[in-house]
């Protein structure tokens, strides 16, 4: 009864370690072409982000918000809706944390936290909630509304910022006050010296497992994935479908808005137009190359964690671009080797 | 001279052995039934011949020359044809699309859809087909789009036709109008082999039968000496001590259910149409008819699926179990687990943990004999008899008053099958109300207390269960007969 498992977990370590073989030699050879010495490059990078507690921090930095949004997104890729619109979702959510936070400072803090993380919940969840409603009322794909909901998530902010809350000149808000920053891991582990990995990764880590708790142990995790596989069946069965895929859009969404906490209570003090950087995106890929398991999440965030912030460390040997080619290769080699070694192993039984 | 020789096939499947040193001989210009249970080994052996699996070992012979098959692409250039149990059509094609679809005539870089829509007008007049070429496939029946199947294999100029359980999808008189076009197939010489679990198509149709048991043929016989008894002997190896249940009335036949004058419309189509019915505590009332009269929208309607436009519906309990028409579609999502399908539908389990499901399946498992070797396995990788009995089973531990079976041994092996029908007398005694539609009469004969023929949307007639009960033979030849009538809306003088 194990075996199929255990089968299972050896198929994946093959086809991860051979895609990541296998990435290393394009990589190495795009560098070549360059004009540059793979070995070179390689022996930086993992200098850089293993050699020093500041560069594991960076990369921990950079993975926390890809597990918080590949978390998320999870919950709504097992109901089979594809949000693409986390970008302006986690957007949305981050800016009104950051006002929330500026505005109400006056509160004690176990009510300042609360209400900012509820207000930077809501309005994601909300701008998740007209998608989903389109869907569920008119059969019109999430897809596209997304999308769009993402252009017009990111002219609000841009508008609001400039209208009415950013700083004069700048495309950021006012900073908080230094009490509600999120501590830094460094005030803990001297280890992290410098580095702006804050205690918000901790947050994601949790939330993964509580996702994962969600979608594979609790009956509201298997009717989203019931849902998710079979919507016919799943209405036969006598699961109100259109419920749950608005509550794992709700929910999905929503919880993008955390992201607010790295960024803003975590490491800036401040909303920034731009901050993102495509997060929203990045974590699709996160999500699906972990096969939208909460906890294959957090290791395939660790790794796009590191080869941002590797990137980053080679920026002037070579194109820091070069990184987003190394990402893409992961992704396609993941998925192109998974399928192979599935087949092969299927073939052998 | 044999059109096909499969000589001492095997293929396994991780630890089962599907086929296990098969011999088969199929006589040039026959019809050739391969029956056996479900899991007999039967869909294996024929996807061997057709190119679809290898066989481990073992030789196959077409038309007396040794062949081997890489694909189904090799076997159809042997004229070799098959019509799966599953369609496999293009819905937003038309038929002529879907039948020259691979095999396109064409004129300069353009199709020559004029020479296709000929040669396949010509081959629909010739069988007898009564299908329009021009119809968009999303819009035909289950029996329209098996004919459009047949026609892919006609275009192709298939010589020998395998059909995988051809009549579970049709009702009793297309069954009739599908047997007069294989028996045409073979007067003309084609070699015809027909895989079912029926005893009564075999002695229908067969020229030669062939019985796979384990995955082993253990028997073979001719139409002369074929002798029915033997037959269910060697399919069933053993037959298990019958288990035929007595119905007792409770005498408690409170109304359970009530619908009057029900009509539903869905997607501009008038579904029901001034439905009358009552439901019974006790009581298994049989709905028969044509499928497509408004079955499925029946069953809908009481599981509180579809809303209806004007009329009343009345139920005394809304515990509802629904076993739906189309299991896997329907019933079950089919890449959970045994045990994570069972606990699915359970309204008190909120954390569902692995000790949870491994205790759920192997209660279900022991209780209602389901074989799989792997707990952990999709529920679609069960045979299709076991996953219709984990989705009965799922229905009749939750206990609920009304239970609603739609086909429910359709596709099911006779063993299964007895299994099935004893549990629905049970929980009849018990004092379940059961809703039983079906197109199989002598399942409704068997079970039902109270018959009502349903046709476009209304019961036509309703048999009580006087009118039923104690008939001698031919009787009950005449009730059938009058109730096959009704059903496809000619109207029986009383």
């Amino acid at each position: 009864m194990e075996l199929r498992l255990k089968n299972k977990l050896r198929e994946n370590i093959i086809s991860i370690t051979i895609s990541l073989i296998l990435t290393l030699f394009i990589t190495s050879v795009i560098i070549l072409l360059i004009g540059k010495n793979p070995f070179d490059i390689f022996g930086i990078i993992i200098s850089e982000v293993f050699g020093s507690g500041y560069g594991l921090g960076q990369a921990l930095f950079k993975a926390t918000p890809l597990i918080i949004t590949g978390s998320a997104l999870a919950i709504c890729f097992h109901a089979s809706l594809f949000n693409i619109g986390a970008e302006g979702q986690l957007n949305l959510g981050a800016f009104v944390m950051s006002l929330a936070a500026f505005y109400f400072s006056a509160l004690p803090a176990y009510l300042l936290f609360p209400v900012v993380i509820i207000l930077g919940f809501a309005v994601s969840a909300f701008w998740g909630y007209i998608p989903a409603i389109i869907k569920i009322k008119k059969g019109v794909s999430e897809v596209i509304t997304t999308i769009m909901m993402n252009f017009i998530a990111m002219a609000l902010i841009n508008f609001l910022l400039i209208e009415f809350f950013a700083v004069k000149s700048t495309v950021r808000t006012e900073k908080i006050a230094d009490w509600i920053m999120i501590p830094k891991l460094s005030a803990y582990f001297q280890f992290f010296q410098g580095s702006s990995v804050n205690l918000t990764f901790f947050i994601a880590l949790a939330l993964a497992f509580a996702v994962y708790f969600m979608l594979y142990k609790t009956k509201f995790g298997y009717y989203i994935k019931a849902v998710g596989f079979n919507e016919t069946a799943a209405k036969y069965i006598g699961i109100k479908n259109n419920r749950i895929m608005l509550l794992s859009f709700l929910i999905g969404s929503g919880l993008t808005s955390l992201v607010g906490l790295n960024f803003v209570l975590g490491y800036k003090g401040y909303y920034e137009f731009g901050f993102s950087n495509n997060l929203g995106f990045t974590a699709i890929a996160v999500a699906l190359l972990a096969k939208n398991n909460p906890i294959g999440i957090i290791f395939t965030s660790l790794l796009f964690g590191m080869l941002d912030y590797g990137g980053l460390t080679v920026n002037t040997v070579i194109p820091k671009e070069i990184m987003f080619v190394v990402q893409a290769v992961v992704i396609l080699s993941i998925l192109s080797v998974d399928k192979i070694v599935n087949n092969y192993f299927q073939s052998k039984d | 001279m044999n059109s096909v020789e499969l000589i001492n096939i095997s293929k396994h499947f991780g630890s089962l052995m599907a086929n296990d040193g098969i011999n088969l001989k199929v006589r040039d210009n026959s019809v050739h039934c391969i029956i056996g249970e479900n899991g007999a080994g039967k869909s294996t052996l024929m996807k061997i011949l057709f190119g679809i699996y290898r066989p481990d070992s073992g030789e196959i012979r077409v038309n007396g020359i040794p062949a081997h098959f890489r694909s189904a692409h090799d076997a159809i250039k042997l004229k070799i044809g098959m019509l799966h149990q599953h369609f496999m059509l293009v819905e937003d094609f038309s038929v002529i699309e879907n039948v020259i679809l691979g095999n396109e005539l064409s004129k300069g870089i353009t199709l020559d859809f004029d020479k296709s829509r000929q040669a396949i007008t010509g081959l629909i007049e010739k069988y007898n087909l009564s299908l329009n070429p021009d119809s968009k496939v999303s819009d035909l029946n289950v029996s329209e789009k098996q004919k459009t199947e047949l026609l892919k294999l006609l275009y192709r100029q298939s010589e020998i036709i395998i059909f995988d359980e051809p009549t579970a999808v049709l009702s009793p008189v297309e069954v009739g109008e599908f047997f007069k076009i294989i028996t045409k197939f073979r007067d003309e010489g084609k070699t015809i082999i027909v895989i079912t679990h029926k005893l009564k198509e075999v002695r229908e149709i067969a020229d030669d039968v062939t019985v796979l048991r384990r995955g082993k043929s253990v028997y073979s016989v001719n139409r002369e000496s074929l002798d029915i008894d033997v037959l269910a002997k060697e399919i069933v190896g053993e037959l298990e001590p019958a288990t035929a249940l007595q119905k007792i009335n409770m005498g408690n036949n409170d109304i359970a259910v009530e619908i009057e004058n029900i009509v539903l419309d869905k997607g501009g189509v008038r579904k029901l149409d001034g439905l009358n019915m009552k439901l019974r505590k006790g009581e298994v009332y049989g709905v028969c008819g044509v499928e497509g009269n408004g079955q499925g929208e029946i069953a809908d309607l009481i599981f509180g699926l579809e809303k209806y436009s004007s009329g009343k519906f009345i139920t005394f309990s809304d515990l509802i179990s629904l076993i739906p028409d189309d299991r896997i579609e329907k019933g079950m999502i089919k890449e959970f687990s045994v045990g994570e399908n069972v606990i699915l539908k359970n309204k008190n389990i909120n954390i569902i943990s692995k000790n949870l499901i491994a205790k759920t399946t192997s209660e279900i498992v022991s209780k209602y004999d389901i074989r799989l070797s792997d707990y952990n396995a999709p529920l679609q990788s069960l045979s299709g008899g076991n996953q219709q009995k984990v989705i009965f089973a799922r229905e009749i531990e939750l206990d609920n008053d009304i239970l609603v079976f739609a086909h429910p041994t359709r596709g099911v092996d006779i063993n299964a099958s007895a299994f099935i029908h004893s549990v629905i007398i049970s929980e009849r005694n018990k004092g379940k109300t059961v809703l039983l539609i079906s197109s199989d009469l002598d399942e409704i004969f068997f079970l039902a207390d109270r018959i009502g023929v349903l046709y476009k949307g209304k019961i036509v007639r309703e048999f009580s269960s006087n009118e039923l009960s104690s008939k001698s033979e031919e009787d009950v030849d005449v009730l059938l007969e009058k109730i096959g009538k009704l059903m496809i809306g000619i109207t029986v003088e009383e």
